[in-house]
C-alpha cells in the first residue's frame, strides 16, 4: 500500500501521545507538564481527524471550493484548545508554587535524596547520569 | 379505637421520653435530677398503663394491628401488631423499666449527669417496645438496631473508663453486626414471601421453607438472635458491657435487650421454625450455652460477671426449650423468660446496691454483709434460690419443665445417636446454676466478715433502692406458690400466639409426684453444693486463674488485627505518589479500550474501505519533524530549555497539520496558543531548576515505556481504523444553514459563536476562571523568592538573566500598535473568514507579551496591579459579562438563551458589514480571552525575575 | 416563554453572572484586615448567599415540573436539537440539580464564618463551581458535557488549594494533573464516539449508538469505556479512586463538603453514558456493565479499610466518602431500574451525610487544641453532648444504621439485588462493610469524645460559632428530613430510575418524531452556497 496521509496523521498521533505519556509518567513537575501539553497536542490532532482528514477543502462558503471538510470537529477542537491553554497555564503555575512552597520540584515532594532512595532502595543510583547543563 | 394506641405506646417513649428528660435535666440540680426521674418514670408509667388497658384484647384476642405507611416503595411500613407475646415483652419491658428508674434514680451518684442517661434510657425503651411491637419486619429491624445504638450510649455512659469505651464497642460491634446479618435474612425473608408483614407471611410460611434461600435467610436471622441474646461464640460482649451502670446491666442485660433474640426466635417461629435445620441449630447454641456459660458463672469472682455468665446461661435455656419446638417446651420457654427477667432483675439490683454500700462487687474481698445488711440479704438469699431453681421459687417449676423435656421432646435430628447426651447436659446446667448460686450469696453475705472493703461502713440502702428488689423477689415467691393462678392464663395465651394454635393443657406446679425431672434436679442441686463446697476448699476458688480461653480476647485481637491489616493494605494502595495515580489511569484505559476493540468480535477489526489520500513528500517531511521533535523532547527533558523549545515544534507542526489538512482557523489558534504557552513554559523555566538528574528506576522505565507504546499504539490504531472508514454526520447542517440562518460563511466560526456558541460560553469561562485562579494561587508567591541579592538560590539554582537589548525593547514598542490593527482586522472578519475573537485575543495578548518580555518584571507588576490589582479581573468579567448579556438579550424577544440576530447593513467606508449579535458575543470573549492571558503572564511575570532573552528568542520561534 | 420556560438554563446562568458581579466587586484582598476591604468580603458574602438560596428555589422549581414525569427540553440558540445544544431536564437531572443546590447553601454559609477570608476570590470560584455542576446536570450534550465538566473543574482547582499551604499544593498537583489527563480521555471517547455516530447529542446518540454494528460498534465502545475511565476516576471508583482521599482531606472543611457532590458528578456521567446512551440492544450498548459492579465492590471494600486505617477525621470521612459511592456504583453496576432507584436515594444521602461530616469533623477538631482531629485521646471538647448527638447522627446514617436515611438506602439496594446472580457478592459486600463501618465509626466517636485526657483542661467552644453549627445543623436536618419523608423521596428516584429506562420516551421529547439527524458525509455533499458579496 502506498504511503497515505491518513497512515502518516494516524502514527503522528500516535507517536507524540507515547512520547506525552512518557514524560506524564516522570517525576519531575516539569516534564509531567511538558507531557500533559504533547498529550494535548495530539489529543487535538485527534479531534480533528475524527471528522476524516480533507485536503483543500476548508470549511468556509462561497470559496468555490467543491468541498467541505467537517466543521464540527473543527468547532470542537477550537473549544478544546483553548480549554486545553486555560488549564495547562494553570497547572504550569501549580507547579511552580508547589516546587517554591514544597521545596522540591518532585510531583510528590520529595526531596533529591528521597526520590534517590525511592527509586534506589539499593542504593545502585547512576551518579551525574544524564545531568544536563543548559 | 385502640390498635392506634400501639404507635403511642412506642411513641411516648421515644419522643416524649427523650426530650422530656432531656429538656428536665437542666442543670443538674438536685432538684432538677428528680424531676427527670420522675418524667421518666411517668413516661413508662404512663406506657404500663395503657398496655394494661389493653391487656383484655391481648390475651383473649382479636389480633391488635395498626398500619400507616412509611416507605411503601420498600415495604418498609409502620406496621405494629399486639397480641399476648408482645404483650408480655412490652409489660415487661415497661413494668421492670418502671423499676429500674426508681431504682436508678437513687442509684445514680450527683457528678453522674443525667442529661446523659435518662434520654438515652428512654431511647432504648423505645426501642424495645418496637421490636416487640412491630408487625412489619423491616421495621423491627430498624428498631432492633436503635436498642444496639441506645445501649451502646448506655455501656459507654462513663466513657472515660477505658472498660466502658471497650464495652460499648464490642457490644455495638457484635449485636450491631448481628442487627446487619439480620437485616439481611429479613430482606431475603421479604423477597420470597413478598411481604415484610408478619401477619401475611404466617400464610406463606411453607412455601418460605421450601424456597432455595431459605438456608441462608435462617442462619442470616438466626445470626441476628445469637449475637442479640448472647449464645455461644457471641456470648463475650455480654459480661463485657456490664461496665454499664447497674440499672442498665439489669435492664437492657438481663431484663429485656438481651432477651430481644428469644423474642425474635418466638415471633418467627412459625414463619421460620419448625424445620430441622431451625431446631438443630437453634437447640444445640443453646444447650452449648447453657451448660458453658453456667460452668464459667462459677469462677467469675466479679458479682456483676457471675450474674451476666447467670444470664447468658439462662437465655441458653430458653434458646434450647425454643429449639426442642414441642408445645410444651415452648411454654417452658414462655415462662422462663417471666422468671428468669424476675428474679435476674432482682439480683442485678441487690448486687448494685452491695456495690454503692461496700463500693466492690469483688466475692474476693466481700464477705459476711448479712449482719450489715439483714434486709438486702435476704432477698438476694430468696432471689438466688429461685435462680438455683430450688423449690417453692418460680425458677423450680420452668426448671422442672426444661428437665422434663429435655428428657421426653423427640430429639431433633442433629444430635442423632448422641440424644442421650441432651438430658444429661441439662442437668449439669442446672448443677453448675446451683453452684453459682451458692456462691453468689454465700460469697457475699456469709463467710468472714470483710475487712478491707473500700466504704468501711456499709449499710442499708434508702427504701428507693430497696423496694423495686422486694417486689420482684415478691413475684418469684407468688409465682412459685400459685404458679397457675398468676401466670398460668398468661403463659397460656403466650404460647398460643407463638405456637398459633393452643397448646396441650399443662399444669404449671411445685410437685409433679417423684420423677426423673425431679430426680435430676435433685442431683443438680446436690451436686452444685458439693461443687462449690469442693472448689472452695481452701478458698482455692478464689486464686483460681481464669485460664481458659477468652473470647472476649479473642475479638480485641482479632479487632487488633482487622486495625493493623487496614492500616497496612492501606499504605499499599494509597501509594501516595502521581506517578503511580497516572500509570494506573493509562493502564485502565489501555485495557478497557483493548478490550472492547478485541473481545466481543473475536476477531479485531481491520482498516475500513474509505479511499486515501497519497502522502506528499512534504508531508513525509513535516511527519518526520514531529516524530523528531517528540522523540527529542522525551530524550532532552533534562535540558529544560531545549525540550521546551521542542515540544514548540510539536505544536506548529500540529498547526501545520491543521492548516495543511483545510483547518485554517485551528492553524492560526493554534499557533498563537503555541506561541504563549511556550512564553509561559520559559518563564516557569525561570522558578525552576535549569536542569534534572536522571532518576528513575529500570523498573519504571521499563512500565513507563511499555504503557507509553501500548497507548500511543492504540489511540494510532484506532485512528487508522476511523480515518479509513466513511461516516455520517449532522455537518450537513452546518453547511446548509450558516449562511441563511448564521448569517457566516466561515462556518466554524459561526458553530462556535451561534450553533454552539453556548460551549463557546462555558469555554471562555474556564479560560477567565484560570486567569483569576492564578491570580488567587500566586498569591503572595513573591515572598518565597530568594533574596534580589542572590545569584543562586539555596539549592545551587542560577537565578540571574541577561537584560534584553535595546533593540528588542525598540521592537517592542512598535509590535504592539500593529498587532492591535492586525487583532481588529482578525476580529472583524472572523465571522466571514478564518479569525474571529479568540484569535484576535491571543494576538493581542502575543503583542503584550513581547512588551512584557521587553520591559520586564517591573512592567508585569504594572499590570498585575493595575487599576488596584483588578484591570484584567475587570476585563475577564466584563467579558463575560457581555458575552453572558448578548444570549440573555434573546429572553426580552421571548427565545432561548444565545439566539442570535443578524442584518448586513452598508456602513460608510467599510462598506458592508455582516453584523450579527455574534459579533457582540465574539466580543465578549475578545476581552476574556487577553484579560486571562495577562494575568496568567503578568502574574507569572511578578513573581518571576527578568525573563532571559535567549528563551525568548526560543518562544517566539 | 415565560422566564420559567427559561428554568434549564436560569441554574447556570444565575451562579456565572452572580460569580461575574463577585469579581467586580472583589475580595478586598487589597485590605483583607478590616476596613474597606472587610466591608467589600460582607458584600460578597451577601450576595453569595442570596444567589445561592434563589439557586435552591430554582432548583425545587424544576424538580416540581418534572416530578410528574415532564423532561423539560431547552433549545439554546433556538437551534433544533441535536444540530444545536439542547439543554435537557428530567427527573435525574433536577434532582442533582436540588442535591447541589443542598449541600451548597450550608457549605457555603460554613465558609462565610472565616475560610472564605483565607485566600483570594472564594465566591467566584464557588459561584463557577455551581455554574458547572448545573451546567453538567442539565445539559443534553456530549460535548458541552465536557465543557461544564471543565468549568467545574477549574473551579474546584482554584478551590481546592484555598488556603494554601504546602499539603494543600502537593494534594493539588496530583489532583489537578490526573484530571488534566482526564480531560484529555474525555475527549478522546467523545471524539470516538462523534466518528461513528456523527452526532453529539445524547438522545441521539442514544438512538445511533444501538444501530452500530460489528467493527463500528467496537470502536464505540471503545471510545464508551474511555468515558468510563473517565467517570470512574471522577466518581472514585477502584483502581482510580485512592486519590481521593489526600486530596479531599488536605482540602479546606468547606471545600471537601462541596466536593461531596463532586464525585457524584461522576457517577451522574456515568448513569447517562453507560445507563442510557449504552443502555439499548445492539451490538454496542452494555459495554460497561461487566466492568461496573465488580470494581464498585471493590471500591466498597478498600474504601472501608482506609476509613479503619484512617489517623485523622478527616481522612476517616474522605475514606468513608468512597465506601458510599462504592455502594452507589453497586447499584449502578445491577443496571436494573429498581437497583438504579436504590443507588439515587442512597447517592442523595451519602452526600448531605459525608459533607455533614467534613464540616462537622473541623467543628469538633476546633474544640480538641492541639489533638485537632486526630483519633487519639484529647482535652475535652466544648460541647459533647451536641457535637456527640450530631456524630452519631451522621456516623449512623454514614454506617447505614437505622432509622437514618443510610440503612434505608442500604435496605433498596439489598431487596433490589435479591434476585440478581451477585446476590451473594453484594450481601456480603453491603453488609460486612456495614458491620465494619460501625466498628471504625464506633472507635473514632469513642476516641474523640470518650477518651478524655484528664490531664489537659477541656478546650474552650472556639469553633462553637452558631454560623458554623447552624451550617452543620442544616445538612444533618436535611438527612433527618430524608429518612422520615423516606416514602416521596422514594418514589421520586424510583421514578427517576424507571424514567433513565425509557429510552424511547426521551429520543422523543429531544428529538421529535423518528427524523433522521445524520446524512452521509462526502465530498458531493456539500452544496454550493453563494458568498454574500
Amino acid at each position: 500500500m502506498t504511503l497515505s496521509l491518513e497512515f502518516l496523521l494516524a502514527t503522528g498521533i500516535g507517536w507524540v501521545t507515547a512520547c506525552g505519556i512518557l514524560l506524564l509518567l516522570r517525576g519531575r513537575s516539569f516534564p509531567v507538564v511538558l507531557g500533559l501539553t504533547m498529550i494535548g497536542y495530539a489529543v487535538n490532532v485527534f479531534i480533528f481527524a475524527m471528522g476524516r482528514i480533507w485536503t483543500g477543502a476548508p470549511p468556509i462558503l462561497g470559496t468555490g471550493a467543491p468541498a467541505f471538510a467537517d466543521p464540527l470537529p473543527q468547532a470542537l477542537v477550537l473549544t478544546a484548545i483553548v480549554i486545553g491553554f486555560a488549564t495547562t497555564g494553570f497547572v504550569i503555575e501549580l507547579a511552580l508554587r508547589n516546587r517554591h512552597d514544597g521545596g522540591s520540584d518532585h510531583v510528590d515532594g520529595l526531596s533529591d535524596d528521597e526520590q534517590r532512595r525511592r527509586e534506589f532502595p539499593h542504593g545502585d543510583a547512576p551518579g551525574q547520569a544524564g545531568e544536563g547543563g543548559r | 379505637m385502640s390498635g392506634a394506641l400501639l404507635p403511642i405506646i412506642v411513641l411516648l417513649p421515644l419522643l416524649a421520653g427523650t426530650l422530656l428528660t432531656a429538656w428536665a435535666a437542666g442543670d443538674e440540680s438536685p432538684a432538677r435530677r428528680r424531676l427527670t426521674a420522675a418524667v421518666a418514670g411517668a413516661v413508662a408509667g404512663a406506657a404500663f398503663l395503657l398496655l394494661m388497658s389493653l391487656a383484655p384484647t391481648a390475651l383473649n384476642g382479636p389480633l391488635l394491628l395498626w398500619q400507616a405507611e412509611w416507605v411503601p416503595g420498600i415495604g418498609l411500613n409502620l406496621g405494629f401488631r399486639l397480641d399476648a407475646l408482645a404483650w408480655m415483652f412490652a409489660s415487661l419491658i415497661t413494668g421492670i423499666g418502671l423499676l429500674v428508674i426508681l431504682y436508678a434514680a437513687f442509684y445514680l451518684h450527683e457528678d453522674d449527669p443525667v442529661r446523659r442517661f435518662f434520654p438515652a434510657l428512654m431511647l432504648f425503651m423505645a426501642a424495645m417496645l418496637g421490636i416487640v411491637l412491630s408487625d412489619n419486619l423491616l421495621l423491627l429491624v430498624v428498631f432492633w438496631e436503635l436498642t444496639s445504638i441506645s445501649s451502646f450510649l448506655l455501656i459507654g455512659y462513663w466513657g472515660r473508663l477505658e472498660e466502658s469505651r471497650k464495652g460499648a464497642r464490642m457490644a455495638l460491634a457484635v449485636t450491631g453486626g448481628g442487627g446487619l446479618a439480620l437485616l439481611g435474612g429479613v430482606v431475603l425473608l421479604g423477597q420470597i414471601a413478598g411481604t415484610y408483614e408478619l401477619s401475611a407471611m404466617v400464610a406463606q410460611a411453607s412455601m418460605i421453607q421450601a424456597h432455595p434461600l431459605y438456608p441462608l435467610a435462617l442462619v442470616l436471622v438466626l445470626l441476628g438472635c445469637f449475637t442479640k441474646s448472647a449464645q455461644f461464640p457471641f456470648h463475650f460482649w455480654l459480661p463485657q458491657a456490664m461496665a454499664a451502670p447497674t440499672p442498665v446491666s439489669a435492664y437492657l442485660h438481663s431484663a429485656t435487650m438481651v432477651k430481644a433474640g428469644l423474642f425474635l426466635l418466638l415471633r418467627l417461629d412459625e414463619v421460620i421454625g419448625g424445620t430441622p435445620l431451625f431446631e438443630g441449630l437453634v437447640a444445640s447454641a443453646g444447650l452449648v450455652t447453657m451448660v458453658f456459660a453456667a460452668g464459667v458463672a462459677l469462677f467469675k469472682h466479679d458479682l456483676k460477671g457471675l450474674l451476666a455468665y447467670s444470664t447468658v446461661s439462662h437465655l441458653g435455656l430458653v434458646t434450647f426449650l425454643i429449639g426442642l419446638a414441642s408445645p410444651l417446651a415452648t411454654v417452658a420457654a414462655v415462662f422462663h423468660i417471666l422468671n428468669h427477667a424476675a428474679f435476674k432483675a432482682a439480683l442485678f439490683m441487690s448486687a448494685g446496691i452491695v456495690d454503692h454500700e461496700t463500693g466492690t462487687r469483688d466475692m474476693r474481698k466481700l464477705g459476711g454483709l448479712m449482719t450489715l445488711m439483714p434486709v438486702v440479704g435476704t432477698l438476694t438469699l430468696l432471689a438466688s434460690a429461685a435462680m438455683a431453681g430450688l423449690p417453692p421459687f418460680n425458677g423450680f417449676i420452668s426448671k422442672e419443665m426444661m428437665l422434663h423435656e429435655a428428657l421426653y421432646a423427640p430429639n431433633n435430628g442433629l444430635w442423632g445417636d448422641f440424644g442421650w447426651l441432651i438430658p444429661i447436659l441439662a442437668t449439669l446446667g442446672g448443677l453448675f446454676s446451683a453452684a453459682y448460686s451458692l456462691r453468689l450469696v454465700h460469697d457475699t453475705f456469709f463467710g468472714a466478715p470483710a475487712t478491707e472493703l473500700p466504704n468501711p461502713h456499709p449499710h442499708e440502702p434508702p427504701w428507693g433502692m430497696k423496694a423495686p428488689v422486694l417486689l420482684l423477689v415478691g413475684v418469684c415467691i407468688a409465682v412459685g406458690l400459685l404458679p397457675m393462678t398468676i401466670a398460668g392464663p398468661l403463659v397460656l395465651a403466650v404460647s398460643t400466639a407463638v405456637l398459633g394454635e393452643a397448646p396441650p393443657t399443662f399444669s404449671l406446679a411445685l410437685w409433679h409426684g417423684f420423677n426423673v425431672p425431679l430426680l435430676m434436679s435433685a442431683i443438680a442441686v446436690a451436686g452444685g453444693v458439693v461443687l462449690y463446697a469442693g472448689v472452695m476448699r481452701g478458698r482455692w476458688l478464689h486464686h483460681a486463674p481464669a485460664g481458659y480461653v477468652q473470647a472476649k480476647a479473642l475479638f480485641w485481637w482479632l479487632n487488633d488485627r482487622l486495625f493493623e491489616a487496614a492500616g497496612r493494605f492501606t499504605h499499599l494502595v494509597e501509594s501516595r505518589s502521581l506517578q503511580s495515580y497516572a500509570a494506573w489511569m493509562v493502564g485502565s484505559v489501555i485495557v478497557v479500550a483493548t478490550w472492547a476493540l478485541v473481545s466481543p468480535l473475536g476477531d479485531a477489526p481491520v482498516a475500513g474501505p474509505r479511499e486515501t489520500i497519497a502522502a506528499t513528500p512534504m508531508a513525509v517531511a513535516v511527519w518526520l519533524l514531529v516524530i523528531g521533535a517528540a522523540t527529542a523532547v522525551v530524550l532532552l527533558q533534562h535540558q529544560r530549555v531545549v525540550a521546551v523549545v521542542m515540544a514548540g515544534a510539536v505544536g506548529l507542526v500540529a498547526s501545520l497539520t491543521f492548516l495543511a489538512l483545510s483547518a485554517p482557523d485551528l492553524a492560526m489558534t493554534q499557533i498563537s496558543v503555541d506561541v504563549v504557552s511556550t512564553v509561559l513554559l520559559l518563564m516557569g523555566l525561570a522558578l525552576l531548576p535549569q536542569f534534572a538528574r536522571a532518576e528513575s528506576a529500570p523498573w519504571r522505565r521499563w512500565r513507563d515505556g511499555v504503557l507509553a507504546v501500548a497507548g500511543g499504539g492504540g489511540i494510532a490504531w484506532i485512528t487508522w481504523l476511523v480515518l479509513t472508514r466513511d461516516f455520517s454526520s449532522i455537518s450537513w447542517y452546518f453547511i446548509e444553514n450558516s449562511v441563511p440562518k448564521g448569517g457566516g460563511t466561515n462556518m466554524v466560526n459561526v458553530i462556535l459563536v451561534d450553533f454552539r456558541g453556548y460551549d463557546t460560553w462555558g469555554e471562555i469561562t474556564v479560560l477567565g476562571i484560570a486567569g483569576v485562579g492564578v491570580l488567587a494561587l500566586l498569591d503572595g508567591l513573591r515572598a518565597n523568592r530568594p533574596r534580589s541579592d542572590m545569584t543562586v538560590d539555596p539549592s545551587g539554582r542560577a537565578w540571574s538573566f541577561a537584560e534584553p537589548p535595546l533593540m528588542l525593547r525598540q521592537v517592542a514598542r512598535l509590535v504592539l500598535p500593529l498587532a492591535l490593527v492586525v487583532t481588529a482586522y482578525i476580529f472583524w472578519r472572523g465571522h466571514g473568514l478564518p479569525g474571529g475573537g479568540f484569535i484576535a485575543g491571543l494576538i493581542t495578548a502575543v503583542a503584550l507579551v513581547v512588551q512584557y518580555m521587553a520591559r520586564g518584571q517591573g512592567w508585569a507588576e504594572g499590570v498585575l496591579h493595575a487599576g488596584g490589582g483588578t484591570r484584567y479581573t475587570r476585563w475577564i468579567g466584563s467579558g463575560l459579562l457581555i458575552a453572558s448579556l448578548t444570549g440573555i438579550g434573546a429572553f426580552v424577544l421571548g427565545r432561548p438563551y444565545l439566539t442570535s440576530a443578524h442584518a448586513n447593513p452598508v456602513l460608510p467606508l467599510l462598506g458592508e458589514a455582516p453584523l450579527a449579535t455574534a459579533a457582540i458575543f465574539d466580543l465578549g470573549v475578545y476581552m476574556t480571552v487577553v484579560g486571562a492571558t495577562m494575568l496568567m503572564l503578568s502574574a507569572l511575570g511578578a513573581a518571576s525575575k527578568e525573563p532571559p532573552r535567549a528563551r525568548a528568542a526560543g518562544g517566539a520561534a | 416563554m415565560s422566564m420559567l420556560d427559561h428554568l434549564p438554563v436560569l441554574v447556570v446562568l444565575l451562579p456565572a453572572l452572580t460569580a461575574v458581579a463577585l469579581l467586580f466587586i472583589g475580595d478586598g484582598s487589597a485590605g483583607e484586615h478590616g476596613g474597606h476591604g472587610h466591608h467589600r468580603l460582607l458584600w460578597a458574602r451577601r450576595l453569595s448567599v442570596a444567589s445561592v438560596a434563589l439557586f435552591g428555589v430554582l432548583a425545587a422549581l424544576m424538580v416540581q415540573r418534572v416530578a410528574g414525569g415532564d423532561i423539560l427540553v431547552y433549545r439554546v440558540g433556538e437551534w433544533p436539537a441535536p444540530f444545536g445544544i439542547a439543554l435537557v431536564v428530567d427527573r435525574l437531572g433536577a434532582l442533582m440539580v436540588a442535591l447541589t443546590a443542598a449541600v451548597a447553601l450550608p457549605v457555603l454559609l460554613y465558609a462565610s464564618g472565616g475560610w472564605d477570608s483565607h485566600g483570594r476570590h472564594f465566591h467566584p470560584m464557588f459561584q463557577f463551581q455551581l455554574m458547572g455542576l448545573a451546567g453538567a446536570f442539565v445539559t443534553g450534550d456530549l460535548f458541552n458535557l465536557f465543557v461544564f465538566f471543565e468549568v467545574l473543574l477549574i473551579a474546584s482547582y482554584v478551590l481546592m488549594l484555598h488556603g494554601q499551604g504546602r499539603e494543600r499544593f502537593k494534594a493539588g498537583l496530583h489532583y489537578v494533573v490526573l484530571n488534566l489527563v482526564a480531560s484529555a480521555l474525555f475527549l478522546i471517547g467523545v471524539a470516538l464516539l462523534y466518528a461513528m455516530t456523527g452526532t453529539l447529542n445524547l438522545a441521539d446518540l442514544a438512538i445511533k449508538v444501538p444501530q452500530l454494528q460489528g467493527s463500528e460498534a467496537a470502536i464505540a465502545q471503545a471510545g464508551g469505556l474511555v468515558l468510563l475511565v473517565v467517570f470512574g476516576f471522577k466518581a472514585a471508583l477502584m483502581p482510580l479512586a485512592v486519590w481521593l482521599p489526600g486530596t479531599y482531606a488536605a482540602s479546606s472543611a468547606p471545600v471537601a463538603a462541596l466536593f461531596a457532590i463532586m464525585t457524584k458528578v461522576g457517577v451522574y456521567a456515568l448513569l447517562r453514558v453507560h445507563g442510557v446512551v449504552f443502555g439499548g440492544v445492539g451490538d454496542a450498548p452494555g459495554a460497561a456493565e461487566p466492568w461496573i459492579l465488580p470494581l464498585a465492590l471493590i471500591t466498597c471494600a478498600v474504601g472501608v479499610m482506609g476509613a479503619l486505617a484512617a489517623r485523622t477525621l478527616a481522612r476517616l470521612v474522605a475514606w468513608v466518602t468512597v465506601a458510599s459511592v462504592g455502594t452507589v456504583l453497586v447499584g449502578i453496576g445491577l443496571f436494573t431500574p429498581a437497583a438504579w432507584g436504590a443507588a439515587l436515594y442512597y447517592l442523595v444521602n451519602s452526600t448531605l451525610v459525608v459533607a455533614g461530616l467534613f464540616l462537622l469533623g473541623e467543628v469538633v477538631a476546633s474544640q480538641r487544641g492541639e489533638a485537632a482531629d486526630h483519633l487519639e485521646p484529647g482535652p475535652a471538647v466544648g460541647q459533647p453532648v451536641m457535637l456527640g448527638l450530631a456524630m452519631l447522627l451522621a456516623a449512623a446514617s454514614a454506617a447505614g444504621l437505622p432509622p437514618l436515611p443510610g440503612f434505608i438506602g442500604k435496605a433498596m439496594l439489598l431487596e433490589a439485588a435479591a434476585v440478581h446472580p451477585w446476590m451473594g457478592w453484594v450481601f456480603a459486600v453491603v453488609l460486612v462493610a456495614g458491620l465494619l463501618t460501625i466498628v471504625g465509626l464506633a472507635r473514632a466517636g469513642s476516641i474523640l469524645f470518650w477518651h478524655v485526657r484528664e490531664d489537659l483542661p477541656a478546650c474552650t467552644m472556639s469553633g462553637g460559632s452558631a454560623r458554623l453549627q447552624g451550617a452543620v445543623a442544616l445538612l444533618l436536618a436535611l438527612t433527618v428530613a430524608m429518612s422520615v419523608f423516606a416514602g416521596p423521596v422514594q418514589r421520586y428516584t424510583a421514578a427517576a430510575a424507571e424514567q433513565l429506562g425509557d429510552r424511547a420516551a426521551y429520543g422523543r421529547a429531544v428529538l421529535g418524531e423518528g427524523a433522521q439527524t445524520t446524512r452521509p458525509y462526502r465530498f458531493d455533499a456539500a452544496p454550493a452556497v453563494e458568498a454574500p458579496r
